[in-house]
């Protein structure tokens, strides 16, 4: 089984090319990802899996602008990223991407509305408007009633809709979840898959998800394996993505349409 | 000022840490307004006292020797001296006290209004000094310490001159700083002339009142002169100087207050320091997530550094305001409790409530400065891997 390809979809948003990336770890030096070379279309829900340790993250956080390759290209949404600075690169995550984290990740000490809002301080918008833009943004992902709660008073599934609300708030080209439904129990979890890929059809968005989640493979448009640093192709991908269905107690007949895309 | 509600609710996150580091901050700038009040207390008694028109003219060899008494009318007759008065200490030792507790001098009363036209003494009374040859004058200081009242009859004796003289008050310095105590330096003349000595032939000091505030460096300079290769050379200088160098051991408590203020300024900054890394380091996920989503070094630089600025400040201008009502306090019962009465002396000027916004501000800013560069300098990836 090939790895996803784009032909006939929409133009990529994201093009990456022989891209490594290797840390020094203590004495170890660490080779998180060998020449991986990827694409993927503007409006894809797509999800990076794999083992702990199989690059995955470091994937994402190439893609989001949070790291650097040691080699290689990764354009996202027509920037060359290896061209920009640490702060060229904040400013333009904050336009760009929205970031979504297995912990949630929230300010404990604002409000749901104002953890929404929290993005929207970085642009030159007044203060009305930050806050209607954040209760649209809290509306999507269902949280009208909850806008003046804090953290501590919202359940894990209702934490992780602010920060899925933080997320778009800024209308992002495209939106990274780490782990999204990491610390969710199952129905939670199926909740926040199905609203990321609402925000797919609704709105177009790019959903890049990296995830140990077989669930996932039931909303996702495409799924990427990785194992050691390198990109699965062919059978390699196949029998990682049956290895997970199978782990995960069957649905390979439900999902193997999608991986065999 | 987008950012303040975000500054704000951060310290609001642990209340009570930023009540006891914002308490510490407060505690160190009353301390130290209240140290600072003392050099600028005496700062304010010297240029409340001193006149920018009064010379001292003393011997050169030290206040303890005397000048020839008839010196005094020369130094009359220097061009531009308005007026001109000697003042001789009598060492009067008050006989409930058995010793002396309060400066006493013989002066001459036809001359002392004019040398001191500045300090609140009535018309009437200042008569009085001219008409009665026992007359005395006497600071409210020494007046309520003692319970005298106008019209007294108060004895003193001499620790320097082989007399005890009987004195009738007959006027007060309405200062209550003023401990003086006038009198008619015929009235000492006259008794030492009954024992069969020569009388007062000296005078200790001669205070001079210039007519002109701009030509009191040539007369200092023309009496000093007038008075070169004599027997009693002198030494003139201004009044705020002359009461300075008579203050001067005091300069070197001022020094130990100055060393103590900065010591305890340096304790506060480390103090906040400590209070500032370790809400740096409890956030450390949060910063991280904050810079992930787009929040450069300069803002997260920014937002912690105004964040210990902002708690240091606050806490700053709330220790001013209780250094202004702990000075008032402080004044209060100094004037109902004469042994209270140094208490009286913390005077907050403008200047010392400066000092101490600065202070709140320097030690705010100092102390978030590096746990701020800290945080805002590391990579956003270095940042999500230390705490994910």
């Amino acid at each position: 089984m090939d790895a996803p390809s784009t032909a006939g979809a929409a133009p990529p948003i994201i093009v990456i090319r022989n891209v490594s990336r290797r840390y020094v770890r203590g004495v170890d030096d660490v080779h998180a990802l060998e020449n991986v070379s990827l694409s993927i279309p503007t409006g894809h829900f797509v999800a990076f899996m794999g083992p702990s340790g199989s690059g995955k993250s470091t994937l994402l956080n190439l893609v989001s602008g949070i790291d650097r390759p040691n080699q290689g290209d990764v354009m996202v949404a027509g920037a060359a990223l290896n061209d920009l600075t640490e702060d060229d690169l904040a400013h333009w995550r904050a336009r760009h991407v929205g970031l979504i984290f297995q912990f949630f990740n929230l300010i404990p000490v604002l409000t749901a509305r104002d953890n929404v809002a929290l993005p929207l301080l970085l642009t030159h918008l007044s203060k009305a408007e930050r806050r209607e833009r954040a209760e649209t943004a809290l509306r999507v992902v269902g949280l009208d009633e909850r806008m003046d709660h804090y953290p501590r008073t919202l359940s894990g599934g209702e934490q992780q809709r602010v920060a899925i609300a933080r997320a778009i708030v800024t209308d992002p080209d495209l939106i990274v979840a780490d782990e999204p439904t990491g610390d969710l129990d199952a129905r939670n979890a199926e909740a926040i898959l199905g609203l990321l890929r609402q925000l797919k059809h609704d709105f177009g968005k790019t959903v890049i998800m990296v995830t140990h989640d077989p669930r996932a493979l039931r909303f996702v448009d495409d799924a990427y394996h990785l194992d050691k640093g390198i990109l699965l192709e062919g059978e390699d991908a196949e029998r990682a993505a049956a290895a997970i269905l199978m782990a995960a107690g069957g649905g390979a007949a439900a999902a193997g349409a999608r991986l065999g895309r | 000022m987008k950012y303040l509600g975000f500054i704000l609710a951060n310290l609001g996150r642990n209340k009570l840490r930023s009540a006891l580091t914002g308490g510490a901050i407060m505690l160190a700038v009353v301390l130290v307004c209240l140290l600072l009040t003392m050099p600028a207390g005496l700062n304010a008694i010297l240029d409340h006292a001193a006149s920018n028109t009064r010379i001292s003219v003393h011997n050169k060899a030290g206040i303890v020797y005397a000048m020839p008494y008839a010196f005094t009318r020369k130094v009359r007759q220097v061009d531009g001296v308005a007026a001109a008065v000697s003042s001789t200490w009598f060492g009067g030792a008050f006989e409930e006290a058995g010793r002396v507790t309060f400066p006493n001098f013989a002066v001459e009363v036809e001359h002392i209004g004019a040398v001191y036209p500045d300090y609140p003494i009535a018309a009437e009374q200042l008569a009085d000094f001219q008409r009665y040859r026992d007359g005395a004058i006497v600071g409210r200081q020494t007046m309520r310490k003692y319970g005298w009242r106008i019209g007294q009859r108060v004895t003193l004796r001499s620790t320097v001159w082989p007399v005890t003289l009987d004195f009738r008050i007959v006027g007060e310095i309405a200062n209550d700083r003023a401990p003086h105590f006038w009198f008619n330096r015929e009235y000492l003349d006259q008794a030492l002339k009954a024992m069969g000595r020569p009388g007062l032939t000296i005078a200790g000091m001669i205070w001079v009142r210039a007519a002109d505030p701009n030509r009191v460096n040539a007369i200092m300079r023309e009496i000093d002169d007038m008075s070169r290769n004599s027997e009693a050379e002198t030494a003139c200088e201004t009044e705020k100087s002359f009461l300075s160098n008579f203050f001067g051991s005091l300069q070197g408590f001022v020094t130990i207050i100055l060393i103590v203020t900065a010591l305890v300024a340096l304790c506060i900054v480390f103090i906040a320091a400590n209070t500032a890394s370790m809400g740096v380091r409890e956030r450390a996920g949060e910063i991280a997530v904050l810079k992930a989503i787009g929040f450069g070094r300069r803002v997260i630089f920014g937002t912690l550094l105004a964040e210990a600025a902002a708690l240091s400040v606050v806490a700053g201008g709330t220790g001013v305001l209780v250094t202004i009502g702990l000075t008032k306090l402080l004044q209060t019962f100094a004037t109902w409790n004469d042994t209270l009465g140094p208490l009286g002396s913390f005077i907050v000027t403008v200047p010392v409530l400066v000092d101490g916004i600065f202070l709140s501000v320097f030690v705010g800013m100092l102390a978030g400065v590096v746990p701020s560069y800290g945080a805002a300098r590391k990579p956003v990836v270095e940042s999500l891997h230390e705490v994910f």
